[in-house]
C-alpha cells in the first residue's frame, strides 16, 4: 500500500466526472479545461486530458466543432451530447452519494462500539 | 550559435532551432509510442500537435524569433511527458508497456496485470514478426524464440503460418532490447568476447577462455605433435586442438565481421541489455523512426513487397529456381494487389509462405552443396601434394578453397547471425568485399583447373613383357599379394570405400590400385604376361617418364602369378592417373584361374583428350580379351574362355550375391562370343575391354565407348578426380 498510489487512484476515478462537469457548462477548449481544473486545485496534464477526451468522444459522450482561432490552428471545442449529459447526471448522483457517504464516515467522531473480547487466549 | 529551420507544423510555418526540432520530434515520437495501442492514437497526437503549434504561435507572437530548446521543454512540461501520464492514467493502452512501468515504479504493477494480447511485432521482425511478438508476449528474448523456430523448422513451420494468419500485426515495443554488439571498451582483439559476455551476462574472461583454450592446448601439445608426426600419421590431438580451434577462430572472425561495434551510448545500453526506457528514449527514437515508416505500410503492400523481394532473392539463387520464382512473383503481384479482405490476406500469407519455403529450400540445398564442396575440398586436401606442383598451383588451390568455397559460407553465416541476433547492418561495403573476394576465388579456381588440365593433357604407355616360367600343370593362377606394409590413413576421415581408387596414403606416398587384368587368347602355345603402364602428363615426354616410373613388380611362385596390391606414387612423381593393365595371354587348351582378391583393383580413368585416346593402340588386345569371374577355373578354347566345372552358369544371381559385386550378365557367360555381348544393353562394366561394337565408326566414338564403359561415376571426362571422390562421398 502506497499513499501516492491510492491518491492517484482516487483522482483517476473522478477525473472524467470533473471534465464532464466543466464541459457541461458550455463548449470548452482543452487548455481551458486544464486551467479551470488547476484553478480548482486539481492538476492535470494536457497529455492526459487529450486521450480522455478522445475516448469520451469515441464513446459518443462528447462532440466537438472546429472554431477558427487567431493564435494558431483551428481549435477543437468540446461539448456534451445527450448521452454525455445523461452519463454526467448518473455520475453526479453517484458522486453525491459517495461524497455524502465519505463525508458522513469521515466526519464521525465517536468511537465504535466495543468489539467483544477476543478468544485468542483460549486458542 | 544555432541553426534555425522552418517546419510546417499543423499547417503553420514555424521557425525552430535544429536542436529544439530534434527534441520535439523525439517527444512526439515518444507520445506516438505511448499511445501506440490507443484506439484514437492519430487523433490524440494530432490534437496534441495542434496544441503545441498553438503554444508555439503564442510564443512567436510574443516576440521570439524562433522556437528554442527552452520553449520546447516548456511545452513538454505543460503537456506532460509519457512517464508523467502514467500517474494519472491507466487506460488499457499501456498493456504491453507495463514492463517499463513495473521496472521504474513497481507500485503500479497491479494496475497493468494484463500483459495484453499476442501481437505480431511489426517493429522488430524478420519474416512476419511472429517470433518477436511471441517473445514479447512471453517476456523472453526474441533470439530464443527465433532459434527455436529455426531449429524445429519442420515441426513449427505450420505453427508459424497459422500464427501469421490469425495473429494481428501491431507495433509492439520490444520488451527486450538487448542486442549483440562488439564492445569497444572491453576488448583485446575485436571486442567480440566482450560483446558476447555482455550479451550472455557473464564475465568477459569466460568467452575469452573458450576462444583461447584450443590455442593454448595447441601450443602445449605442439611439441608432442611434432614428435608423433615423425612416425605416425596421427590425427587425434590435431582434431581436438586443430579443427575445434579452427572452428572457433572462424567463428570469431565471422562475428568480428558480422557484429557492429557499439559506438553510441544507446548502442552500449542495448549491448548491456539495459532497458531503454522512456527517459532515455531519445536515444532510440531515431532508429525507431525507420521501423515506424515501414510499419505504416498496409498489409497488401507488405505482401506485394515481400513477394517481389523474395522473387528477386530467389532469382539470384539459381537459374531454374530463379525462373520459377520469377513466374510466381509475377503471379503473386496481382494477387497481392487484390488483397484487402480477410480471405485474400490468407491467400497472400500463403503465397508469402510459399515463396519463403521455396527460397528456404533453395538456400538450404545451396548451403548443403557448398558444405559438400568444402568438405570435398578438405577430403581431397591430403592428396593435394600429389596433384599440385609448384607454388602457383598451390596458391591457387588455397585461394579457391578459401575464397570460392569459404566466402559464400562465411557470408551466409554472417547473414544468419545478423538476422537472428537482430544486428542492424550499417556497412554495405561488406557485400562488395564478399563479392569481389568470391570472384577472385572463382577466377583462381578456373585458372587452377586449366593448369591441372594441362598436366593431364597427353598420355603415354609403356609395355613390358614379364618373363614367365610356364606353369607346370597347364594352369595359371593369378593372385594379388597380401602386403605386409601397413599404410596409415587408408580410412581417412572415416571414408572407407572399396571402390576408392586410392587404398593407402601417408605423408609422402600415395598407393594407387588402378590396375586391371585382361585375359586374352594366346596366339601360340605359351602363357604370356604383359604389364602395360599408363600415365598422363603435360607432354609425351613427361607422361612417358611418369609411366616408366611406375613400380609394378610381378612375381611368380610355381604356377601362381602374384601381382602387387598397388603401386606407390611419391610426392615428386605426382598423381597423373597412372594405371597398369596386365594382359594375360592364355594358350588354347590351357587353364586359368583368377583370385577374388583382384576385385580390390579399381580402374580409374582420367581422359582429357578424347580425340587421341590413350588406349588406341590397345584396341586389338582389348577386343580379344574375355571377361571372367573370380575363383573359377577356366579353360581357353577356340571360342574363348570356358568354365571347366560346368557348361555355363545360369544361376549367376546366386554367385553375384556371393561376390557382393554387381557383375553384368556377360561375365557370367564366358562362352558367349564378343559379337553377341556387344548387343547386350547393360554390360557397362567390362564391355570396353572385352568387345567393341563390330562396326567401328571412327576412333573418337570408340574412345567414348571405352570411357563410358569404365565406371558410371567417371563419365565426366574432365577432372574426374575431384568429381569422382565427391560422388563417392555423396554415395
Amino acid at each position: 500500500m502506497n499513499i501516492e498510489n491510492t491518491q492517484s487512484q482516487m483522482r483517476k476515478g473522478i477525473l472524467e466526472f470533473c471534465i464532464l462537469s466543466i464541459i457541461r457548462r458550455g463548449e470548452a477548449y482543452p487548455s481551458d479545461i486544464v486551467e479551470e481544473m488547476r484553478a480548482a486545485n486539481l492538476h492535470i496534464l494536457e497529455g492526459t486530458l487529450y486521450p480522455l477526451l478522445t475516448r469520451l468522444k469515441n464513446a459518443d459522450m462528447l462532440t466537438y466543432r472546429w472554431i477558427e482561432s487567431n493564435s494558431g490552428p483551428p481549435r477543437k471545442y468540446f461539448s456534451l451530447t445527450d448521452k454525455g449529459l445523461q452519463f454526467y447526471q448518473e455520475l453526479e448522483s453517484t458522486w453525491n452519494e459517495l461524497a455524502n457517504a465519505v463525508n458522513t464516515l469521515a466526519a464521525k467522531k465517536d468511537s465504535l462500539a466495543n468489539v467483544p473480547a477476543s478468544n485468542n487466549d483460549n486458542l | 550559435m544555432k541553426k534555425v529551420i522552418n517546419i510546417n507544423f499543423q499547417g503553420r510555418v514555424i521557425p525552430i532551432e535544429e536542436t529544439a526540432y530534434e527534441i520535439l520530434q523525439q517527444y512526439i515520437e515518444s507520445l506516438r509510442k505511448y499511445f501506440a495501442n490507443e484506439e484514437g492514437r492519430d487523433e490524440i497526437i494530432n490534437d496534441i500537435e495542434g496544441r503545441i503549434a498553438e503554444l508555439f504561435s503564442d510564443r512567436l507572437k510574443k516576440g521570439s524569433t524562433c522556437i528554442t530548446d527552452d520553449d520546447v521543454n516548456a511545452v513538454m512540461a505543460s503537456i506532460g511527458r509519457p512517464e508523467d501520464f502514467e500517474k494519472a492514467d491507466d487506460s488499457p493502452n499501456n498493456g504491453p508497456r507495463t514492463q517499463t512501468t513495473q521496472q521504474s515504479q513497481p507500485t503500479y504493477a497491479y494496475v497493468s496485470s494484463g500483459r495484453g494480447r499476442l501481437f505480431r511485432n511489426a517493429d522488430d521482425k524478420i519474416i512476419a514478426g511472429v517470433c518477436s511478438g511471441l517473445a514479447n508476449y512471453l517476456g523472453i528474448d526474441p533470439v530464443i524464440t527465433r532459434i527455436l523456430f529455426v531449429l524445429f523448422f519442420g515441426a513449427l513451420f505450420w505453427v508459424y503460418i497459422v500464427l501469421w494468419i490469425i495473429v494481428p500485426s501491431q507495433s509492439v515495443q520490444s520488451n527486450v532490447t538487448k542486442r549483440l554488439y562488439r564492445s569497444p571498451d572491453d576488448k583485446v582483439i575485436g571486442g567480440v568476447c566482450g560483446g558476447l559476455a555482455a550479451y550472455f551476462n557473464t564475465q568477459s574472461w569466460i568467452p575469452r577462455l573458450i576462444f583461447a583454450l584450443p590455442l593454448i592446448i595447441g601450443l602445449v601439445s605442439s611439441p608432442f605433435n611434432a614428435w608423433f608426426n615423425d612416425w605416425d600419421f596421427w590425427w587425434g590431438p590435431k582434431v581436438l586442438t586443430g579443427s575445434l580451434g579452427f572452428t572457433l577462430f572462424v567463428t570469431y572472425v565471422i562475428l568480428w565481421i558480422a557484429v557492429p561495434v557499439a559506438t553510441t551510448s544507446s548502442e552500449k545500453l542495448e549491448m548491456r541489455g539495459e532497458r531503454v526506457d522512456l527517459n532515455s528514449i531519445r536515444n532510440t527514437v531515431k532508429e525507431d523512426m525507420e521501423s515506424i515508416k515501414s510499419k505504416a505500410q498496409n498489409f497488401g503492400n507488405e505482401v506485394k513487397q515481400t513477394a517481389q523481394e523474395l522473387g528477386e532473392k530467389a532469382k539470384g539463387f539459381g537459374q531454374t529456381a530463379g525462373t520459377h520464382a520469377k513466374a510466381f512473383a509475377a503471379e503473386a503481384v496481382p494477387v497481392a494487389r487484390r488483397t484487402g479482405s480477410g480471405v485474400s490476406n490468407v491467400i497472400g500469407i500463403l503465397f508469402k509462405a510459399f515463396f519463403l519455403f521455396v527460397a528456404g529450400v533453395v538456400a538450404i540445398s545451396l548451403f548443403g552443396l557448398l558444405m559438400g564442396l568444402l568438405f570435398g575440398g578438405f577430403v581431397i586436401f591430403p592428396f593435394k601434394d600429389f596433384i599440385l606442383e609448384g607454388f602457383w598451383q598451390n596458391a591457387l588451390a588455397w585461394l579457391s578453397l578459401l575464397l570460392f568455397l569459404g566466402i559464400p559460407i562465411v557470408a551466409l553465416i554472417t547473414w544468419l547471425i545478423r538476422r537472428i541476433m537482430g544486428v542492424r547492418s550499417k556497412n554495405h561495403y561488406l557485400g562488395y568485399v564478399f563479392g569481389s573476394l568470391w570472384t577472385i576465388g572463382l577466377v583462381s579456381f578456373i585458372i587452377l583447373m586449366g593448369l591441372l588440365a594441362r598436366n593431364f593433357k597427353s598420355g603415354s604407355e609403356k609395355e613390358e613383357l614379364f618373363s614367365l616360367v610356364q606353369p607346370s600343370k597347364g594352369k595359371l593362377i593369378v593372385d594379388v599379394a597380401t602386403s605386409n606394409i601397413r599404410y596409415y590413413g587408408g580410412d581417412w576421415f572415416g571414408i572407407h570405400d572399396e571402390d576408392f581408387p586410392v587404398y593407402g596414403l601417408n605423408q609422402d606416398t600415395l598407393m594407387l590400385n588402378t590396375i586391371r587384368v585382361n585375359v586374352v587368347k594366346s596366339d601360340d602355345s605359351i602363357y604370356r604376361v604383359h604389364a602395360i603402364r599408363f600415365s598422363r602428363g603435360r607432354n609425351p615426354e613427361t607422361s612417358l617418364h611418369a609411366a616408366e616410373k611406375i613400380q609394378f613388380d610381378i612375381t611368380q611362385k610355381d604356377s601362381v602369378l602374384i601381382l602387387p596390391k598397388g603401386f606407390p606414387i611419391s610426392k615428386e612423381d605426382k598423381f597423373r592417373n597412372q594405371r597398369v593393365l596386365v594382359v594375360v595371354e592364355v594358350p588354347i587348351g590351357k587353364k586359368i584361374q583368377l583370385d577374388g582378391s583382384l576385385d580390390s583393383y579399381e580402374w580409374f580413368n582420367v581422359n582429357f583428350n578424347s580425340r587421341r585416346g590413350w588406349n588406341a593402340s590397345w584396341d586389338d588386345n582389348w577386343e580379344r580379351a574375355y571377361s571372367w569371374r573370380n575363383n573359377v577355373e577356366y579353360i581357353m578354347t577356340e571360342n574363348g574362355l570356358k568354365r571347366t566345372d560346368r557348361e555355363s552358369d545360369d544361376e549367376y544371381d546366386e554367385s553375384r550375391k556371393e561376390e557382393g559385386i554387381d557383375l553384368p550378365n556377360d561375365t557370367t557367360k564366358p562362352k558367349t562370343k564378343a559379337e553377341q555381348d556387344a548387343k547386350k544393353p547393360n554390360q557397362y562394366r567390362y564391355k570396353g575391354n572385352e568387345s567393341k561394337p563390330q562396326s567401328k565408326p571412327d576412333s573418337s566414338k570408340q574412345e567414348k565407348t571405352t570411357a563410358d564403359s569404365e565406371d558410371p561415376t567417371d563419365q565426366n571426362e574432365s577432372y574426374p578426380s575431384l568429381i569422382y571422390i565427391l560422388s563417392r562421398i555423396a554415395h
